[in-house]
């Protein structure tokens, strides 16, 4: 099945491809999370909270609902990935529009904003296609994807993302250290049922280092290891849907 | 002459009262009316959400935990997947 033409360009600081839908359409999107959630932008509203020093301040419904999703996260990784960074996020609450969190305790959701965003984008997709930030995707029919170190997949359906230390180091911390993470793990790519569900899925594989395979069979979560050594280990989940099956003769 | 003008204050101070009760009333009806219309506490219909679509959020909501798809790949790849 032909997805069409893929667009590409930049955005959220990253390489943006995509295919099946209005280019426009998706930048626009994407240039909607940017710009409310960017630590590089002084006045997105990310940046904004972060520099108040109300310990209460009213935020807007995206705002509120993308970090009511960060702290489920957080609560359903055990705090592995975490919108404060530093274990402190259960000292958050939101409700409806209204945030409570310690004065100078600063927030980065860049743990979920990015694979929301792309879910948002591909849901408004015209038909068949897919769209990728940085790497992480979704996609709405299948679509075949290249592997870090080599290789392909094709994701049926949901999302797809890595997440690791081969173009930026060792930017994923470990909150029972607050240090780098010493993973055993060059890049963890995982699919999940949304980009979100991806993007988490690899960050939590990464970080949780010789266990993260097993977590994510735990949860049927198809997981691809690239070792430092550049090793590749598939967990049970992903060698199964992957193993190509030789026709009865 | 002196009850004539007793009673000509009567009819000027009646009729003040009547405008004043009549302006009192339009006031009334015409804040009323712009309270509905433009104060948030009136509710003037369904309220619209701002944010992604309520199923948008529940979808996602809902999948944090759940693993994709995948398949072996038949075709030479458009996109890659890499850290970023």
């Amino acid at each position: 099945m032909s997805i069409g033409v893929v667009h590409r360009f930049r955005a959220m600081g990253c390489a943006v491809a995509t295919a099946g839908g209005d280019r426009a359409a998706v930048a626009a999107v994407l240039e909607r999370w940017e710009d409310t959630f960017s630590l590089f932008r002084p006045e997105s509203e990310l940046s904004r909270v972060n520099v108040s020093p109300a310990r209460v301040l009213t935020v807007s419904l995206l705002f509120s609902r993308t970090l009511k999703t960060a702290l489920d996260v957080a609560a359903e990784t055990d705090g592995l990935v975490d919108p404060t960074l530093c274990g402190r996020w259960s000292e958050v609450a939101v409700c409806g529009k209204l945030l409570s969190r310690p004065p100078g305790l600063a927030l980065d959701l860049n743990g979920v904003v990015k694979s929301l965003a792309v879910d948002e984008a591909v849901a408004a997709l015209d038909g068949p296609g897919f769209v990728s930030v940085g790497g992480d995707l979704a996609v709405r029919g299948p679509v075949d994807v290249a592997l870090p170190r080599g290789g392909a997949t094709r994701v049926v359906a949901g999302g797809l993302a890595t997440s690791g230390t081969a173009s930026r180091g060792a930017h994923l911390l470990d909150p029972a250290t607050g240090l780098p993470s010493e993973s055993p793990w060059e890049q963890v790519t995982a699919s999940g049922s949304s980009c979100l569900a991806a993007d988490v899925a690899a960050k939590v594989g990464f970080l949780l280092g010789g266990g993260g395979p097993a977590w994510l069979d735990e949860r049927g979560i198809p997981g691809r290891f690239v070792a430092v050594d550049g090793r590749i280990v598939e967990n049970g989940v992903w060698a199964g849907a992957t193993r190509v099956t030789q026709p009865c003769t | 002459m002196r009850d004539s003008r007793i009673e000509q204050a009567r009819k000027r101070a009646h009729n003040a009262k009547t405008a004043i009760g009549l302006l009192t009333a339009v006031v009334f009806g015409v804040a009323f009316v712009g309270a509905r219309v433009h104060a948030p506490g009136h509710a003037k219909g369904k309220a619209k959400s701002l944010g992604a679509p309520t199923s948008f959020e529940r979808a996602v909501h809902r999948s944090v935990a759940q693993g994709g798809q995948i398949a072996p790949a038949e075709q030479p790849p458009p996109v890659a997947s890499s850290t970023s």
